[in-house]
């Protein structure tokens, strides 16, 4: 058996490689730093853009994302480029939202307004479709709902704490296989009805995991909430799901017998 | 809870990071452990592929609407509208056809203008 010592001199030169200055990587433009002009304007997304590290060093001239100023015509060809593509999928989000076509349609048209006017703002290489998806999040929060005057719904804490409980057992062996082929026969608009009777925050967490499949970090800079929020709302909603679909393929006569998840 | 099995970790503990797990949000050495834990346990492996089994239903079910026909070009004249608004430029359309006939010429013109306001 050979033991393997640990390799002191290589953990030494791998803290080396880590103790290069910040800066070392950015491409810096030769020239007077006076030339750069700082940006004004609306608030900045900030969402995936901690990683860059741009914001620790407010110096000019040490701001590699500052670029040409862009005009109109170059700004609506990025725009179409980069933010149209992603009119289908935002609909879809927002049919989800607002369980209504005439609603979704008027939730995504002020979303592209108000996405085209900030523009200017965007970074690029930040994450274009979490920024859109936050925008029509926000409008649907701030303007729609309250124009609609719907009262907010509440999540049933008291009832979602006792599902969780009961989350974490096994349901007996044969059952499972069974429910699964059951909610495999549910019509699609069964799913779409179900993800829609859950609370609205259940609802937009759910769907921006499963459907968009959005990390728990840009669900929770998307919504607005913290991590641990976006997973408690998560595995309440998912459970919620779960337990109206088997009640539905059940009315159904897709799955018989005995209780299921219990 | 547990299978009545012997098991490193308990099969709750594993149940409650089922999520973790799909969403592939667990650190890597968590991952392991549940892997590990999964490979033994079937009725674990059994309640995780039900719940894998729903995240898939949902995203094959609840997503892929289209946009209504003619949005997107509602959209784009929309965005249009708003820079000229903003630049304070009005354009006023203008069109003119010349048409030969046999008895001679017409010509119909409507006039162009373009109006920067500032």
């Amino acid at each position: 058996m050979h033991a393997t010592g640990p390799g002191a001199s290589g953990r030494v030169g791998r803290r080396r490689v880590g103790s290069v200055p910040i800066h070392a990587g950015s491409v810096m433009e030769p020239g007077p730093a006076a030339s750069v002009v700082p940006v004004a304007g609306p608030a900045r997304w900030e969402g995936s853009a901690v990683t860059e590290g741009s914001t620790v060093d407010p110096v000019p001239g040490e701001r590699p994302e500052l670029e040409p100023v862009e005009t109109q015509e170059e700004r609506i060809a990025r725009f179409e480029r980069d933010a149209m593509p992603l009119l289908d999928q935002l609909y879809a989000a927002a049919l989800r939202m607002t369980r209504n076509p005439a609603d979704a349609e008027d939730l995504v048209q002020e979303t592209y307004l108000k996405a085209y006017g900030a523009f200017e703002s965007f970074r690029k290489g930040t994450n274009l479709k979490a920024w859109m998806y936050r925008i029509l999040t926000n409008s649907y929060i701030n303007g729609y709902r309250k124009r609609q005057r719907q009262p907010q719904q509440q999540p049933t804490e008291e009832i979602s704490d006792w599902q969780l409980a009961k989350a974490e057992q096994h349901t007996s062996r044969g059952l499972r296989s069974a429910e699964m082929d059951a909610l495999d026969q549910l019509p699609d608009s069964d799913v779409k009805d179900a993800l829609g009777e859950l609370a609205e925050d259940f609802r937009m967490a759910v769907y921006l995991a499963d459907v968009e499949g959005f990390a728990y970090k840009e669900i929770a800079e998307i919504m607005g909430t913290p991590i641990g929020t976006v997973m408690s709302r998560l595995h309440r909603g998912r459970k919620q799901l779960r337990d109206r679909l088997t009640g539905v393929a059940r009315e159904r006569g897709f799955l018989r017998g005995e209780e299921v998840a219990s | 809870m547990s299978c009545g099995q012997p098991h490193d970790t308990d099969c709750g503990e594993v149940l409650a990071d089922v999520w973790l797990f799909l969403d592939d949000e667990c650190d890597p050495g968590r991952r392991e452990v549940l892997q590990r834990h999964l490979d033994e346990c079937g009725p674990c492996l059994e309640e995780f592929g039900l719940e894998d089994h729903l995240k898939a239903l949902l995203a094959r079910k609840c997503g892929g609407d289209a946009a209504p026909h003619g949005l997107r070009q509602r959209l784009r004249e929309s965005i249009r509208q708003i820079v000229l608004d903003q630049a304070g430029v009005s354009v006023s359309a203008a069109e003119v056809t010349v048409e030969r006939r046999g008895d001679g010429t017409v010509v119909d013109a409507r006039s162009t203008e373009v109006r920067q306001d500032r």
